[in-house]
């Protein structure tokens, strides 16, 4: 290989990449903005990031401040501007996570897109999404992906019946669930939550069940699995959808309760589970919780990985392959 | 008494009553709650693969396994042999044991070999391995549309990747071995 070949490579491919970039974050601004959305911008570094357990946001320790960190979701910030009275906004620009490790789809800088939609429930929000979606790949002139087919379109309830014969998901209580997953043969552990048992029991078979070759929309998670979604008529399950193209998660999106009491006691729980996890306590956001009782029921909402759908629309095997900076560059061969 | 978050490639675990040895991992999270190990391990003596998922906050019971850097020499096609280079001490692995890595054995390679009471029992392969393109013919001009632009190519030690259509015979790539995909072109 000579060196004007090697060069020539490397610049075509910065080329692409960044073409691809620029052609998928216009469109995305051109389909809300037309929509009549408002582009908003949120702090990346806060006092108060997302408490959830699951998630580890960045530490940054400021010399003016103390600790604080790198948002995870801009989520908090948008539901204050909610509160505040604006109706339809998004949200495009980078995210953080302190991923233990990184691999092909997890990585811990990447770009999100969240949108907020006061008035309309989940139902409106798919249709929004996919419509969201045909703009992106249209705008790349894929002319052929899965997502351009028909999304199978599966209730959580009727996939635990499908796949597992396990009836009534919602309704089960942690000790039936404990004994459905022995009888499947799943590993379960003395100290398994209810939660727990629904995610062991999904991992074993449903998500890796989903087809290959299809985007599916999972919807209709039980309350414990949507916590701050709006329960459907029945009050068991609740309006949480995800879409996946293939076994790829692209995006997770509720029908949003906005209710400041449940949300309070879910901040203090998550804040035990952090203390008994020894993992980081960051103060509990009050502004957010002031402001939550003003956010108008129903409102949509919805988080979408820009680099997973990039990825998949342009049939790459990584997230690197759509970055202009691949992370295995920047720290070394990962 | 271990974590699930310290399972490695090779790591041996004591599992309701048996010793199972970690075949590949995989952290997984829901939107909310725990977070779990995807773990498919292999029994060492039946050779019978599970998959389980183990919860972080678990706790696992691993047996002591030593590490030993050793280098692919050859094989019968029945068991492989690696070499440690500073004892030249050999060890012998059934093929069933490491079925899933031997496609990419290349004379040569170092790996990681786990040892447990006196018997090999994995391979942990780099992350990335370079390898010679032995044969990538021309891509066949097809739809593009989807952007997605792979031929497959046969490395030197007969190993399939999908490359890029740019990918010409004789070239150096790097492939990463837990997906199989094609990683990168190796600038000379």
């Amino acid at each position: 290989m000579n060196f004007v070949d090697r060069q020539s490579t490397a610049r075509l491919r910065s080329l692409q990449v960044a073409e691809i970039r620029m052609k998928a974050l216009a469109v995305i601004r051109f389909f809300f903005t037309q929509r009549g959305f408002t582009e908003i911008e949120v702090p990346l570094l806060v006092a108060s990031p997302d408490s959830d357990p699951s998630l580890s946001p960045l530490e940054v320790r400021l010399r003016a401040f103390g600790s604080s960190a790198l948002i995870t979701s801009p989520e908090y910030s948008m539901k204050k501007l909610l509160g505040k009275g604006m109706e339809k906004i998004f949200y495009l620009g980078k995210v953080f996570r302190d991923e233990e490790t990184w691999n092909e789809t997890h990585i811990s800088e990447f770009t999100m897109l969240e949108w907020y939609e006061t008035g309309i429930d989940y139902r409106a929000g798919m249709e929004q999404t996919r419509a969201l979606v045909l703009a992106v790949a249209e705008a790349l002139q894929v002319t052929h992906h899965p997502l351009l087919e028909v999304w199978e379109m599966k209730r959580i309830e009727d996939l635990f019946v499908e796949r597992l014969g396990v009836d009534r998901i919602g309704e089960r209580s942690r000790d039936e669930l404990f004994t459905e997953a022995s009888r499947l043969g799943v590993h379960t552990d003395a100290s398994d939550t209810w939660s727990d048992l629904f995610y062991r029991l999904y991992l074993f078979g449903i998500e890796p069940n989903l087809s290959r070759e299809k985007a599916t929309v999972l919807y209709d998670y039980p309350l414990p699995q949507a916590a701050l979604a709006r329960p459907c008529p029945g009050g068991v399950y609740a309006e949480r959808f995800e879409l996946f193209s293939g076994t790829l998660e692209l995006c997770n999106a509720f029908t949003e309760l906005t209710d400041a009491v449940v949300q309070r006691s879910r901040f203090e729980a998550e804040r035990r589970e952090c203390i008994r996890l020894g993992k980081p306590v960051f103060p509990i956001d009050e502004e957010l919780l002031c402001l939550l009782p003003s956010v108008p029921n129903p409102t949509f909402g919805n988080g979408l990985g820009v680099d997973r759908l990039l990825m998949t629309l342009l049939g790459g095997s990584s997230i690197e392959d759509i970055l202009l900076f691949p992370p295995s560059h920047l720290f070394g061969n990962l | 008494m271990s974590s699930p978050n310290d399972i490695k490639n090779g790591t041996v675990v004591r599992y309701e009553g048996d010793l199972w040895v970690v075949v590949s991992f995989q952290r997984v999270a829901p939107g909310k709650g725990s977070s779990f190990v995807r773990t498919r391990m292999k029994n060492i003596q039946t050779g019978k693969v599970v998959e389980n998922n183990f919860k972080s906050a678990e706790t696992l019971e691993f047996e002591e396994v030593s590490y030993l850097k050793m280098q692919y020499l050859f094989s019968d096609g029945q068991t492989y042999t690696f070499m440690d280079n500073h004892t030249y001490e050999q060890v012998e692995i059934s093929k069933d044991m490491i079925e899933e890595v031997i496609p990419y054995f290349k004379e040569g390679l170092e790996v990681t070999i786990s040892m447990h009471d006196g018997r090999a029992l994995a391979v942990a392969l780099p992350k990335k391995i370079e390898y010679t393109v032995a044969s990538a013919p021309p891509a066949v001009k097809g739809d593009t549309a989807s952007g997605n632009v792979t031929k497959e190519a046969i490395m030197d030690n007969g190993l399939k990747v999908q490359v890029p259509i740019f990918i010409k015979d004789g070239e150096r790539i790097l492939v990463n071995t837990e997906t199989g995909a094609y990683s990168e072109r190796v600038n000379s």
